[in-house]
């Protein structure tokens, strides 16, 4: 498609940039903070300073000189290395999902950032374009989900624009989203930091002093104080949560899934869906109550595109649960979900009480070493263990409430959790490995536990304890049974 | 455990046990050379009390451990088993917790046979397998048996699935 290639010429200006965001605190340490200090330190660090600077200066322009790229018929090849050099092929067909960001930087600019991500193991796993037209980035994309065809499916005749939109959220989800994420609670750590400077202030003024008493105890003023902090907190996290999610749209094609968001910060993922290595469905305790649910899709590749821009892979995180089920089936029809799975039974509630708590018996021995009189309790070493030990033992009891599980056919569905539940959902042949192990309580009472390992960035494994040992048997042949649809090359 | 399906029926080699028991003892008399010392400091520069507990709890420990990991060679023989086929890797181990693990010889990255000063004076090896997931090894086994297993699994595990 195209010769080597310098890469866009913003990308000078782009590393300056980050450069300049990188080293300020230094900057400010060593020149503001410090700006009267003749300590030898200081000065050696300035000196240090100067060259670190100067060194990576010109690194950024031979960077740009010396690294070029280009794209053959199946793949990209890309070469690095100022003095020593290298050539680094990869193949399209090791795609497993594209990261689109587009930073303030970039928008300003007209430019986007995009990144290949390839299941490979280590630094270079990802084709990365920091800086890149849009226009040319667009066209890249489009090249490779060409040639990826040709690879994989070779008569498969792709129709344009047929890309059917799953989810926008309107602003009552927004809201709702708003209130579930408790964003607005941000602000009362912020408030108590306030309150307590206010009143060191105070203390140090005794004049003002009465002046302050007076505040605290007109019971109008604190209402109305108290009402604007609440009213500011809940516009801060409603703005907080529009700025985020506000803009989200899932979007899929035959063959791959779309996920875009961010009102200022835009970022985009895309993923065929052959590549989806299994599907999580997370509800915290608060989305449990307002009946919302996050559906996560695994990619073998990274899904992390710079620092933050986590949670990419997830499609909208405020779903409602009937549909979110519904979604999954919508945009992986390959995928089935099953509403109705198996759960424990009672004699598993007995492996999971019998099982000893490490966490319980060290922080107990601490605490009767030690004996610390909290809140001016003498005995409350024991009453602190009793607590933890009734917290260890109800997050047990909500977990085995909680766990559910089933094979259907091809799937697997798994459940855990005690506050926060999630519900793994995978295929066979994606499914890389699995394990059964049975422990002394569990073979007295005749359960087992099953493990399965999926590939992901990190690998994924999913477990379930204490399920009868029947099903063990069933999931382990279950399993053997994937050799029935694999297909070998 | 699994009534109907073939469980993996090959044993490791009967020297594992000596291996194992020369190996554990000789970490042991590390282990208890390491906690004579640091008794004898902690007595010797009077260190804070709950270092000492914490030593002194250690002992009984210890020697339990020890105890253990005379006992633990025979019973791990007895339930070792791995089996090949053309498409699994089957791994059964472990007495008080048994494992059985199940790979596909699809999945399977490199396989290697590695053979350290103990298991030379016993003429054995240990074969370990990496996969996409994980890495698991099969302990030990007479060296022309592990060279041809190794072998075996290295020509299964050429065969590539389609990776979608």
């Amino acid at each position: 498609m195209t010769k080597a290639k310098r890469y866009h010429p913003l990308l000078i200006l782009f590393d300056l940039w980050e450069l300049i965001k990188n080293t300020f605190f230094v900057f400010i340490f060593l020149y503001v903070i410090k700006a009267g200090s003749r300590s030898p330190f200081i000065t050696y660090g300035r000196i240090l300073f100067f060259i670190v600077i100067g060194a990576a200066l010109i690194y950024i322009v031979l960077k740009w000189f010396t690294h070029k790229y280009e794209l053959d018929e199946r793949s990209f090849h890309l070469y690095d290395g100022i003095f020593i050099k290298k050539e680094r092929m990869i193949p399209f067909s090791k795609i497993q999902n594209v990261n689109k960001h587009t930073s303030l930087f970039h928008q300003f600019f007209q430019v986007t950032s995009i990144s290949f991500e390839t299941g490979i193991a280590g630094e270079e796993a990802a084709v990365k374009f920091k800086v890149i037209s849009q226009k040319e980035a667009a066209q890249m994309e489009q090249y490779i989900a060409g040639r990826e065809d040709d690879v994989h499916l070779p008569i498969v005749e792709k129709a344009a624009t047929d890309r059917t939109i799953h989810f926008r959220p309107t602003k009552r989800d927004t809201l709702k989203a708003s209130f579930t994420s408790l964003s607005f609670l941000v602000l009362i750590p912020v408030l108590f930091s306030f309150y307590s400077k206010v009143d060191e202030i105070f203390d140090v003024d005794e004049k003002t002093k009465g002046f302050f008493s007076y505040i605290i105890h007109s019971v109008w003023i604190v209402t109305v104080i108290v009402l604007i902090v609440v009213l500011g907190s809940v516009v801060f996290g409603i703005v907080r949560t529009f700025v985020k999610y506000g803009k989200y749209e899932i979007s899929s094609d035959p063959e791959r899934i779309y996920i875009n968001k961010g009102v200022i910060d835009e970022t985009a993922f895309s993923i065929a869906k052959d590549k989806v290595q299994a599907i999580a469905i997370e509800q915290s305790f608060t989305k449990r109550l307002f009946g919302l649910a996050e559906v996560k899709l695994t990619s073998a590749g990274s899904l992390s595109l710079e620092e933050d821009a986590s949670d990419i892979n997830s499609l909208y995180p405020f779903l409602p649960v009937r549909r979110a089920y519904e979604m999954v089936s919508e945009i992986l029809p390959a995928y089935e979900v099953t509403l109705e799975m198996k759960r424990l039974p009672r004699k598993s509630l007995w492996a999971r009480l019998l099982r000893p708590s490490w966490l319980w018996m060290i922080i107990t021995a601490v605490l009767f070493y030690f004996k610390p009189a909290f809140l001016g309790v003498k005995l409350s070493w024991w009453i602190l263990s009793a607590v933890l030990l009734i917290v260890i033992i109800a997050a047990r009891v909500l977990d085995f409430l909680n766990t559910q599980y089933i094979l259907n056919d091809r799937f697997i569905q798994l459940k855990t959790g005690s506050l926060t539940t999630s519900l793994f959902l995978s295929r066979r042949d994606k499914v890389i490995e699995v394990k059964v192990s049975r422990n002394i309580i569990q073979k007295w009472l005749g359960l087992a536990s099953i493990e399965t390992i999926n590939r992901g960035k990190p690998i994924q494994h999913n477990e379930i304890k204490d399920i009868p040992l029947e099903f063990a048997e069933t999931f382990y042949k279950w399993y053997m049974g994937r050799i029935a649809e694999i297909e070998k090359e | 455990m699994y009534s109907d399906i073939n469980e993996p029926q090959n044993r490791l080699s009967k020297d594992a046990v000596k291996v194992w028991i020369i190996r554990d003892t000789i970490s042991n008399i590390i282990w208890f050379i390491v906690l004579g010392i640091l008794l004898y400091l902690d007595y010797r520069f009077s260190w804070k009390e709950w270092i000492g507990w914490i030593l002194k709890g250690l002992i009984p420990i210890s020697v339990l451990g020890a105890v253990w990991s005379w006992i633990r060679p025979f019973l791990l023989y007895k339930s070792w088993r791995f089996d090949i086929n053309e498409d699994f890797l089957q791994l059964k181990s472990g007495v008080l917790n048994e494992e059985h693990q199940l790979v596909p010889m699809t999945k399977i990255q490199s396989v290697s046979t590695n053979q350290g000063p103990l298991l030379r004076k016993y003429g054995l090896c240990s074969v370990s397998i990496e996969t996409m997931g994980s890495s698991h090894s099969i302990p030990a086994l007479p060296k022309e048996d592990a060279i041809e297993l190794r072998n075996q699994i290295a020509y299964y595990a050429k065969i590539k699935e389609v990776e979608s």
